[in-house]
C-alpha cells in the first residue's frame, strides 16, 4: 500500500518538478506481490501450500525476535533437488526458497509481517533476493526493497510481552547473511540441519529428493533447545553456527574478524577461545577476550549477544531483542568449557 | 515499483530531458538527489547497478544507514565536505552508517558523513577503493563514538586522500588486512588513534597532518587474522599534539591487544610489524613517546603461542631516519592514568631523566630462539641528537633486575 502513495507522490513529484530524475530500477524476475506467485491456495494468510510447494523446518533455526516461521521450498515442475553432503542441497534453477515470519501479539494471535524469497534464477543460476511486506489486513504482502521498523509489541517464548521495532531487512540486508565469497546461497536448507521430523526421508520417497545415503551416514544436526538428546556443547555448536556462522565463516561477512562459529570449527582461537578481538571497538565492552572458558561475564561473545545497542549487538541484524534462551545457552556453554592452563 | 517503467516513458515525452547524465569519466549512469529525497536515496541505493554515480547536492540528509553490495564501478559524491552532509545519529541497526561490501571500482567523495552508532564507512572486501575529501566525524570524541571513521578492510589497492577524520573512539582513518594502501593529504584529529595501518602490506602514508588523538599514527599486526602486515612506510607526515586521554572504553582502558593500550602522548606506535620505515616525519610536541617500538609480548605473555604464518609478534627491520622529532620536558597528565602510560612514567623515573623520544621495548626474536644476539631484528635508528633511545628490557619490568639501557649503539644503522 505504501508503496503505491509513494509511487504516486514521486509521480506527482516529476510533473511538478518537471526533470527530476527517477532512480532506473534493473528488471527483476520478482512479481510485486506474493499472491502473483500462486504459492500458496486459499486465503493468503494462511499459508496452504500449492502443489510443488513443499514445507519444511530446521533442527536449529535462526532466532529474529521470537517470530514464527514458515518455510518452503518451491520446485519447478518435474524437477527434484540433489542430496548435497556438505552445504545447502543441490537446487534446480528456478527454484523458489520461501520464508514467511510472523509475530505472536499480545493476545497470542500470529501476524504475518513479511515473506523472504530467495530465487535461484535461471537466466544465470544464481541466487536472488526479494522481501514482501504484508498489509496490515493481513490480505497480501508486496515487494519491498527498502526494509522498514514496525513497531510491535510480541509474546515470546515464556509468554512475556515485548515491544520492539522489528526490522524488516533491505535487499543489501539480505545479502549480508546470505554471502559466500562473492555469491549468494541459502544459509538454512542443509542437509544435516533438514535431517528433523523424517523430512528427508519422506521427500526421497516422494521423488523430490535425489542421492540421499542410507541415513546413518547423513549427518544430524544438534536441535538447539533439545536438553534431553544433545549436550550442552552440542546445542550451543548448533545454535552457533546458525545464528553466526553464515558471516562468522572465511568468505563470509566477519571474515575480516578471525572469528569462526561453523559446527565443525576445531581451532580454539577461531571459535574466540582465548582470542583478542580485531575491529570490535566499543563493542568489545572493555573486555579481552572473544570467550573466557567458565566466564560467560567477561567473555565479548556472551555480551554481544545480550546487547540490543546497534554497534555492540551481534548478530548485527535480524535481532532487536535479546533471545535470552539463546544467550543462556552460551553462557552455560562458556561456563562448561575447559579452562586452559 | 511496477509504475516506474510507465512513469519514465511519461517523463520522457513530456519532455524531459533523459534521466541518466552522461558522466564524463565513464559512468553509464548518474544519479542526482537532493535533501528530503532520503527514502529515495536508500532505495536507489539498494537497486544500483554496476557503472553508476550517485550524486548527493548541498544540503543535510539524515539516514539510518545506507549499503552497497556485490557492484562494480560505483561512485557517490556530494558537493564537498562542508555542503554535502550525512547524518546517521538515527542508526538503529547494524555496525555502521554506510557499508560498502564486494564492490569493484568503488569511490566515495566531496562530503561529511557523521555521528553514526556503529563505524561511519566499513568498505568490507573490495578493490580499487577510493576516499578522496571525506570527513568522518563524531563531534564528541568520547567512547560513546564508534570504532572507526574511515575504515577499509580486506581491500586491495586503497587511496585515502584529503580526508579529514574526527572522534573516533578506535582510529579515525583504519586501513586494515589490505594490500597497496596510500593514505595522504589527510588529517586526524581527536581520534583515539588518529591514522592506523593494521595486518595490511605495501602502505605508504605521507604528507597527512595526524594531531590532538591519544597516538598520532599506529601500524600494528594482531594475531589470528587473515593475513601479517608490512612493507609500511610513513614520510612527509606531521605528527604532534597527540597528548590526550585515552577514551576508547569508558570504565576501563578497552583490551588486551586494542588501541585501548596506546599511551596517551604517542607520536607512532609500532608494534608487531615488520619492514616499516618512518623517515622525514615531523614527530613534535608528543610527550610520552615521540616513536614506540612493541613487541606482542609487552602487551599479551602469551603472544609466541600466537605465531603462525599469518603473525609473528616481533617487529624485524624497522628503519627510523631522518625525521624532525621533538618533545616538551614533562609527560601529558593523562599519562598517569593510563596503563602502559604508567610504564613510560616508571622508565623516566628509572632512567633518572627525561624519557627519550624513541621508546623500544627491547623485546627482540631472542626471546623465542633464547639466544643472546645483539640487534637481532635489524632495527636501525639514523637520527641526530642525544638520549634518543631507550632500550626498556620489557621482559623484566617490575622485577628487581629491570634495567632499561639508553645505550643506542647496538640501533644505530651501520
Amino acid at each position: 500500500m505504501r508503496m503505491r502513495i509513494v509511487t504516486a507522490l514521486a509521480c506527482m513529484g516529476i510533473f511538478a518538478m518537471g526533470c527530476a530524475q527517477p532512480a532506473k530500477r534493473p528488471a527483476s524476475g520478482f512479481l510485486d506481490k506474493l499472491s502473483d506467485y500462486g504459492f500458496f491456495t486459499g486465503t493468503l494468510k494462511d499459508l496452504q501450500p500449492a502443489g510443488r510447494v513443499h514445507p519444511y523446518e530446521l533442527a536449529t533455526p535462526l532466532f529474529t525476535d521470537y517470530t514464527v516461521k514458515k518455510r518452503f521450498i518451491v520446485l519447478p515442475e518435474g524437477s527434484t533437488m540433489q542430496y548435497a553432503q556438505a552445504g545447502p542441497m543441490d537446487f534446480p534453477d528456478g527454484t523458489y526458497l520461501v520464508k514467511n515470519f510472523a509475530y505472536r501479539d499480545s493476545l497470542g494471535k500470529e501476524v504475518l509481517l513479511e515473506t523472504r524469497l530467495l530465487h535461484k534464477d535461471p537466466a544465470d543460476g544464481n541466487w536472488k533476493v526479494m522481501n514482501y511486506k504484508w498489509n496490515a489486513q493481513q490480505t497480501e504482502a508486496e515487494k519491498w526493497i527498502t526494509g522498514d521498523r514496525l513497531p510491535i509489541t510480541l509474546t515470546d517464548d515464556a509468554g512475556r510481552h515485548v515491544s520492539t521495532h522489528y526490522q524488516i531487512p533491505n535487499t543489501n540486508d539480505c545479502k549480508r547473511c546470505h554471502a559466500s565469497a562473492g555469491k549468494l546461497i541459502p544459509i538454512g536448507p542443509k542437509a544435516r540441519n533438514l535431517n528433523h521430523l523424517g523430512q528427508l526421508e519422506k521427500w526421497a520417497a516422494a521423488g523430490i529428493l535425489q542421492g540421499l545415503p542410507e541415513m546413518s551416514k547423513v549427518e544430524k544436526f544438534p536441535v538447539w533447545n533439545d536438553s534431553v538428546h544433545y549436550t550442552v556443547n552440542q546445542r550451543a555448536r548448533a545454535y552457533l553456527d546458525v545464528n553466526c556462522a553464515h558471516c562468522h565463516t572465511k568468505g563470509g561477512d566477519a571474515d575480516n574478524t578471525g572469528l569462526f562459529l561453523e559446527y565443525g570449527q576445531e581451532t580454539p582461537a577461531h571459535l574466540g577461545i582465548l582470542k583478542g578481538p580485531v575491529s570490535a571497538g566499543n563493542g568489545a565492552g572493555g573486555l579481552d577476550h572473544d570467550v573466557v572458558p567458565g566466564d560467560p561475564a567477561n567473555s565479548i561473545l556472551h555480551f554481544r549477544m545480550n546487547s540490543v545497542e546497534p554497534g555492540t549487538a551481534m548478530p548485527e541484524l535480524a535481532r532487536t531483542i535479546v533471545h535470552r534462551e539463546g544467550v543462556d545457552l552460551i553462557a552455560e556453554w562458556i561456563r562448561q568449557l575447559p579452562k586452559s592452563k | 515499483m511496477k509504475y516506474s517503467i510507465p512513469l519514465l516513458a511519461l517523463a520522457l515525452a513530456a519532455g524531459c530531458s533523459a534521466p541518466e547524465k552522461k558522466s564524463a569519466d565513464g559512468y553509464k549512469q548518474t544519479l542526482v538527489f537532493g535533501p528530503g529525497e532520503e527514502a529515495k536515496i536508500t532505495e536507489a541505493f539498494l537497486t544500483l547497478t554496476d557503472s553508476s554515480a550517485v550524486e548527493l547536492k548541498a544540503g543535510t540528509y539524515k539516514f539510518n544507514n545506507l549499503s552497497l553490495v556485490q557492484l562494480k564501478h560505483i561512485k557517490i559524491s556530494g558537493a564537498g565536505p562542508d555542503k554535502t552532509i550525512l547524518d546517521f545519529s538515527g542508526q538503529t541497526q547494524g555496525g555502521e552508517g554506510i557499508r560498502v561490501a564486494e564492490v569493484k571500482g568503488f569511490t566515495i567523495s566531496g562530503m561529511t558523513i557523521r555521528e553514526s552508532k556503529g563505524d561511519l564507512i566499513k568498505v568490507n572486501k573490495s578493490e580499487d577503493v577510493v576516499f578522496r575529501d571525506l570527513h568522518a566525524i563524531w563531534e564528541k570524541a568520547d567512547s560513546t563514538s564508534g570504532g572507526y571513521g574511515i575504515y577499509p578492510v580486506l581491500c586491495n589497492n586503497v587511496l585515502v586522500e584529503n580526508c579529514y577524520a574526527q572522534g573516533a573512539s578506535d582510529a579515525g582513518i583504519y586501513v586494515g588486512q589490505s594490500n597497496k594502501a596510500i593514505v595522504r593529504n589527510s588529517k586526524a584529529y581527536k581520534n583515539v588513534a588518529g591514522c592506523e595501518i593494521e595486518n595490511t602490506t605495501n602502505a605508504e602514508v605521507y604528507d597527512n597532518e595526524f594531531y590532538g588523538n591519544t597516538a598520532g599514527f599506529l601500524v600494528f599486526d594482531l594475531p589470528d587474522l587473515s593475513q601479517r602486515g608490512g612493507q609500511v612506510k610513513a614520510y612527509n607526515n606531521n605528527i604532534h599534539d597527540n597528548n590526550e586521554r585515552n577514551f576508547a572504553k569508558s570504565g576501563s582502558f578497552g583490551t588486551t591487544w586494542g588501541v585501548g593500550n596506546a599511551a596517551p602522548g604517542c607520536g607512532v606506535i609500532i608494534q608487531a610489524t615488520s619492514n616499516v620505515e618512518i623517515y622525514n616525519n615531523k614527530i613534535i610536541n608528543n610527550n610520552s613517546a615521540a616513536i614506540a617500538m612493541v613487541s606482542g609480548f609487552f602487551v599479551d605473555a602469551k603472544a609466541g603461542e600466537k605465531i603462525n604464518a599469518n603473525y609473528f609478534p616481533v617487529s624485524q627491520n624497522v628503519f627510523i631516519h631522518d625525521n624532525t622529532i621533538e618533545m616538551a620536558a614533562a609527560f601529558p597528565e593523562p599519562v598517569y592514568h593510563h596503563h602502559t602510560g604508567q610504564i613510560l612514567v616508571g622508565i623516566e623515573k628509572a632512567l633518572g631523566k627525561r624519557i627519550p623520544p624513541i621508546v623500544y621495548d627491547g623485546i627482540s626474536t631472542n626471546v623465542i630462539t633464547q639466544e643472546n644476539k645483539v640487534n637481532p631484528d635489524s632495527i636501525c635508528i639514523r637520527q641526530t641528537g642525544d638520549n634518543l633511545l631507550v632500550n626498556a628490557d620489557g621482559m623484566n619490568i617490575g622485577k628487581p633486575n629491570w634495567k632499561p639501557s639508553t645505550d643506542m649503539q647496538p640501533f644505530i644503522c651501520k
